[in-house]
């Protein structure tokens, strides 16, 4: 959420992948992790965060970007690399899914 | 700017005294209940005019629990960062357990056990969000020890403890704190029911020779909000005159 309290707008052109980097960067630093380069092949399990960090991740992310694709999809499974986690935040973006290119 | 507090079940009670105590002290209160008592109403009336910490009322039954995310969205909109949780809220149905209608225990857990651990779900995620936070959740002395006839109510309050105690390990990096306050009998509504004669007996075995009051519970809670309570998690506060000592 930003300072006023009003959910971030988005718009079909703003870019997921920098909020998401950004947010993994900074919760690595608050939680005194070594975070590896973030490559779309890189396995989250293998990137040093655990799953508080992951929870603080999301729910930042979702002050950020408006939404949280975790909620709005309970069974799905978590991503199993940085590449799917960004995947699955641009496929799950409400509004985004039915407006073609 | 002040802190925000949600206290659940602030219309009466032990919940009313936390409410009027946290707006005393600065804090902004955002109590929850299903309807505003008129008690409510008047603390709310005096926290204006003593300009300290104003109590606000939204109206929310918290047996909804399909409701609880948006409601905790919205909060989150209209006050921005929650400082601090007291889950207060809870029934007092007593009962044999072997003729308690299966409908009234499920109420039971529904209100004391599943709807905070909810409630707390949503507000810890804005809590790490926000890089810290207060949970505090009203357990009862009947968590850890007998009472007859309270045998649902004690284990929804022996979970609180449970929850409490993980949840505190789960969080605390997040410099999130969770504590539980065990009041013993108390005189409020929920105890109105107990006979003269066993409120006497509670007396005379507690190491004080009296019960603990709303105040005495109230301050446990701003204690466990304050500045200096910061190293304190994963613990339960006993405040019941010594009738478990």
């Amino acid at each position: 959420m930003n300072p006023t309290g009003e959910a971030a707008v988005l718009t079909r052109a703003t870019p997921v992948r920098p909020a998401i980097e950004a947010q993994f960067e900074r919760v690595a630093k608050e939680q005194g992790k070594t975070l590896q380069p973030l490559s779309d092949d890189l396995v989250l399990a293998d990137s040093d965060l655990d799953s508080l960090c992951f929870a603080i991740i999301v729910a930042r992310l979702e002050d950020t970007l408006g939404y949280d694709p975790f909620g709005l999809a309970e069974d799905a499974a978590f991503p199993v690399t940085f590449g799917d986690f960004v995947a699955f935040y641009e496929t799950r973006r409400p509004g985004v899914a039915d407006v073609p290119d | 700017m002040a802190r925000s507090v949600i206290v659940s079940g602030a219309s009466r009670g032990l919940g009313l005294g936390i409410a009027r105590r946290l707006a005393a002290l600065g804090y902004t209160v955002i109590g929850i209940a299903r309807r505003r008592s008129d008690e409510l109403a008047s603390a709310t009336r005096e926290a204006e005019h003593a300009s300290t910490g104003m109590i606000h009322f939204r109206p929310f039954d918290l047996a909804d629990l399909a409701g609880i995310p948006d409601l905790v969205r919205g909060l989150r909109r209209e006050f921005g960062s929650i400082y601090a949780l007291v889950n207060n809220a809870a029934l007092g149905t007593s009962g044999v357990l072997a003729s308690m209608p299966d409908s009234e225990i499920d109420r039971l857990i529904r209100l004391n056990t599943v709807s905070p651990v909810l409630l707390t779900k949503y507000v810890v995620r804005s809590m790490l969000a926000d890089g810290g936070g207060r949970i505090v959740t009203i357990a009862s002395i009947v968590g850890f020890t007998g009472y007859s006839g309270l045998s649902v109510y004690g284990a929804t309050k022996a979970s609180a403890i449970g929850f409490t105690r993980s949840l505190a390990r789960e969080v605390g990096r997040a410099g999130i704190t969770v504590n539980a306050v065990a009041p013993g009998f108390i005189a409020t509504d929920m105890t109105a029911g107990l006979e003269s004669e066993e409120r006497e007996r509670i007396v005379r075995r507690s190491a004080l020779r009296r019960l603990a009051d709303i105040a005495d519970v109230s301050g446990a809670v701003e204690f466990l909000l304050e500045d200096r309570a910061r190293n304190i998690t994963g613990t339960v506060l006993t405040v019941d005159a010594g009738s478990t000592a």
